[in-house]
């Protein structure tokens, strides 16, 4: 914990390595919580399955362009990585509780 | 600005702006452009067959196609019509014979002529015959498709099986099945309608959109490399297909024999799936950058908190701050249609792009997906069989006028005739569009009996869900799915402006820098490369594009392969293009450029008078609007690109020594100074609060 705080403490401060990390973050990041809402959604919406599927989607193309907005909105590092974490440990477990295959 | 120091969101967002833009930048003005061009994409390729030009409707094309069909196919199972319309001059005949008596055998032959066909559709100039050719058996496909289909199923060779089936069809069912049942969001009720006939117009090429837009499928697409290059399916590829289509003018029932051509499907399939590579391949790249397209329009709206205000602030002759006042008007005037485009753009490439919902949901199982999505919906009924006993066909234009009665907006689009000549004849007459955006694709079908002229059965459209609705709204609205023209002619606009909007953004970049350049004393190489590549895709596309028109017109007319040479040409002036921006100055190079792409471009009308197309001033009279319509644009868009060249020309960098001098009170400086940051995506209150 404290060597990854320390990292991002001194990336914070090199200007290049902060844009790359931030870039990183939200092209891969992004496009990660992005699926993982689509993979959540499209099982545990409350509709049928096929309706299910399109609106995950759409809603993850959204999510995907909220988290650039916010990995790069954000104030630091620490804070850029925790707003993709977050989402993504929630959506995670949301998930792995989900039955598999989906409501249907 | 610089992330490692203290910054306002909307500085981070300025910072984001400026560079999701740039990064894709060109790839994304060819999108544009090419997309925008692609909304009238049937229009193009009838303007690229002159042959085609002067057929005209009398209304009693119905009769002699009929004459026709029963002339070269007496013998066929199906006869299928797509009429003229507002879109197409021409009616296309295509008819499918009788099967082989070995059932299989002959579905596993159909395989691989329909594999032919696919290659016209790989080939982006056969494109439009593929899918044409597609349209041969619609209907029909639905029986083959369903009895191939489970049988692939049963032998367990999904991906394989699709692939065949796919093709096995023709072109229609290559999107059906290929595309069409992974994704299946979209153009859903398409697949069920069993191979309906496109959105109708008489054009066939409109048959496939639904379903190539439909997006890949996650699946592996064999790289067709080896039939594309064959590029056969440009002029009806096969000789069996070339055998079973016809296209013929309305008014003569004279069979034409239009040029091969790559059309405007070349440009509307560059402009979602690029040339020369796999095909999901270039959906992933024209993926990958609408996302970052979306990314900069919502950040550039963040940025422009006064965006209102903005749309109303134009100061000409002003160098950046006009440039800024451009890129503002365009990309605010049409922002609600930016960010749909790019939405549903993303929504139509959507299954391949977020594979991840279907991998939960389905197990990975597109096809799972698409069977349930179909399951929704009327499945066709089989076909019925013939009965032997000979009767004549009842006339078709009673039917035809009964359809109209029913649907007055949407017209009829295309007729299948099943068994004709049999006592079982039995004819399905289809609308040319759709009824609402949210049901795109769910066309009402009538099915009259072939002897006795009686309703049999009007299948059900089935209702649209919500979820669904929307998307099918989003994906419709992107490709121009509408029943009158007047919307198309929107998008059409608001697609020039969209590609305004991304053209100024990049000049910008550039401008934006003068003066880091002045105070540097020379040009960094980054710059030069923004530079050099401004110039490329944005002008050097659009003398290829025209190139790529005239192309159309000087190559000899019966060049084998002559889609593929269309295609080269396009390829080849845009490489010239290219090397002409790196060997001349910046703003030599755009003048040129630009200079030759309207000159090119206003020409082109005169080129069609003069190489058998029919004139403006003939086709406008004569009502022939798609001709017409087409030389229209290209002189109001040549002499636009002009006006751009003497503006650019005209253009002195304020700093320069000896041009206008720079803004003497203190005030103007630091208004100047705001906009070179605002320009620059540095915003100025960073520097305030830095000092």
């Amino acid at each position: 914990m404290s060597t990854s705080t320390r990292f991002v403490f001194f990336a914070d401060h090199r200007p290049w390595l902060n844009i790359s990390l931030r870039s990183v973050m939200a092209l891969f990041g992004g496009y990660g919580l992005a699926s993982l809402v689509a993979a959540t959604l499209a099982i545990g919406l409350p509709l049928p399955r096929p309706d299910a599927v399109m609106a995950a989607i759409m809603l993850a193309f959204l999510v995907h362009l909220l988290a650039a907005l916010w990995v790069f909105g954000a104030a630091t590092l620490t804070r850029a990585a925790a707003g993709l974490a977050i989402p993504a440990a929630l959506l995670g477990l949301w998930l792995w509780l989900l039955p598999a295959g989906g409501a249907a | 600005m610089r992330f490692d120091k203290p910054r306002h969101f909307r500085q981070s967002m300025s910072w984001l702006h400026t560079w999701a833009g740039l990064v894709l930048g060109w790839l994304l003005f060819a999108v544009f452009v090419t997309g925008t061009l692609a909304f009238f994409r049937n229009e193009i390729t009838t303007w690229m067959q002159p042959e085609l030009h002067s057929a005209r409707d009398d209304g009693h094309g119905l009769e002699r196609a009929i004459a026709v069909l029963a002339r070269k196919a007496p013998d066929a199972q199906q006869w299928s019509i797509n009429l003229q319309g507002p879109r197409s001059p021409v009616m296309t005949l295509s008819w499918r014979e009788a099967p082989a008596a070995d059932e299989r055998r002959s579905a596993g032959r159909r395989g691989e002529e329909g594999g032919d066909a696919d290659s016209g559709l790989e080939a982006p100039g056969g494109r439009g015959e593929g899918a044409r050719e597609g349209n041969r058996g619609h209907g029909m496909q639905g029986e083959g498709m369903r009895r191939e289909g489970r049988r692939d199923r049963q032998e367990g060779t999904r991906a394989a099986g699709m692939q065949r089936e796919g093709r096995g069809e023709g072109g229609r069912s290559e999107g059906m099945q290929r595309e069409g049942m992974r994704t299946e969001g979209a153009p859903r009720q398409e697949l069920r309608a069993g191979g309906e006939p496109g959105e109708g117009d008489a054009r066939p090429q409109r048959g496939g959109e639904g379903r190539e837009m439909a997006m890949a499928a996650p699946q592996a697409e064999p790289p067709q490399a080896a039939a594309r290059q064959q590029g056969g399916g440009g002029g009806g590829g096969g000789g069996q297909q070339a055998q079973n289509r016809l296209v013929m003018d309305p008014a003569t029932g004279v069979i034409l024999q239009p040029r091969q051509t790559a059309g405007g499907n070349f440009l509307y399939r560059f402009h979602f799936e690029l040339y020369g590579m796999d095909r999901l391949t270039g959906r992933w790249i024209v993926g990958i950058a609408t996302m970052f397209m979306f990314v900069a329009i919502i950040s550039g709206v963040i940025v422009h908190r006064n965006i209102f205000k903005d749309f109303f602030t134009f100061r000409p002759g002003k160098g950046k701050r006009s440039w800024l006042d451009a890129h503002n008007a365009t990309g605010v005037l049409s922002l609600p249609f930016h960010v749909v485009i790019t939405f549903s753009g993303l929504l139509l490439l959507g299954f391949q792009l977020m594979p991840a919902a279907v991998v939960t949901a389905y197990d990975g199982d597109t096809r799972a997906m698409a069977q349930e999505m179909r399951g929704r919906g009327n499945a066709n009924a089989p076909l019925p069989r013939p009965s032997g006993e000979k009767a004549a066909l009842t006339p078709l234009t009673p039917l035809v006028a009964e359809a109209e009665r029913e649907w007055p907006m949407q017209g009829v689009g295309a007729i299948t005739i099943t068994n004709p000549g049999d006592a079982r004849a039995t004819i399905e007459i289809r609308q040319a569009r759709t009824e609402g955006l949210s049901s795109r694709g769910a066309a009402r079908r009538l099915v009259f009996d072939g002897v006795t002229g009686e309703v049999l059965e009007r299948p059900p459209v089935a209702e649209s869900s919500a979820v669904s609705s929307a998307w099918n709204l989003m994906t419709a609205l992107h490709m121009g799915r509408f029943a009158s023209s007047l919307p198309r002619w929107l998008l059409f606009a608001s697609g020039v402006l969209g590609s305004l909007m991304v053209a100024s953004g990049l000049a910008m970049w550039v401008l934006a820098r003068h003066k880091d350049r002045e105070t540097l004393g020379r040009t960094p190489r980054g710059h030069r490369l923004v530079e050099v590549l401004n110039v490329a895709a944005v002008s050097g596309l659009l003398i290829a594009i025209a190139a790529y028109f005239w192309g159309n017109r000087l190559l000899p007319a019966d060049l084998a392969e002559r889609n593929l040479w269309e295609i080269r040409v396009f390829f080849s002036v845009w490489v010239l293009a290219a090397l002409h921006a790196i060997v001349r100055k910046h703003k030599a190079a755009w003048v040129e450029q630009l200079t030759l792409a309207g000159v090119l471009t206003m020409l082109l009308p005169v080129l069609n008078g003069a190489s058998g197309g029919v004139h403006l001033g003939h086709s406008l009279g004569a009502g022939q609007l798609q001709v017409a319509g087409f030389d229209a644009c290209a002189l109001v868009l040549g002499a636009l690109l002009m006006f751009a060249a003497r503006k650019v020309s005209l253009h002195v960098p304020r700093v320069k020594p000896g041009a206008k001098s720079r803004p003497a009170d203190a005030s103007k400086a630091k208004e100047a100074e705001a906009v070179d940051e605002l320009v620059a995506g540095l915003p100025v209150a960073l520097k305030t609060e830095e000092a």
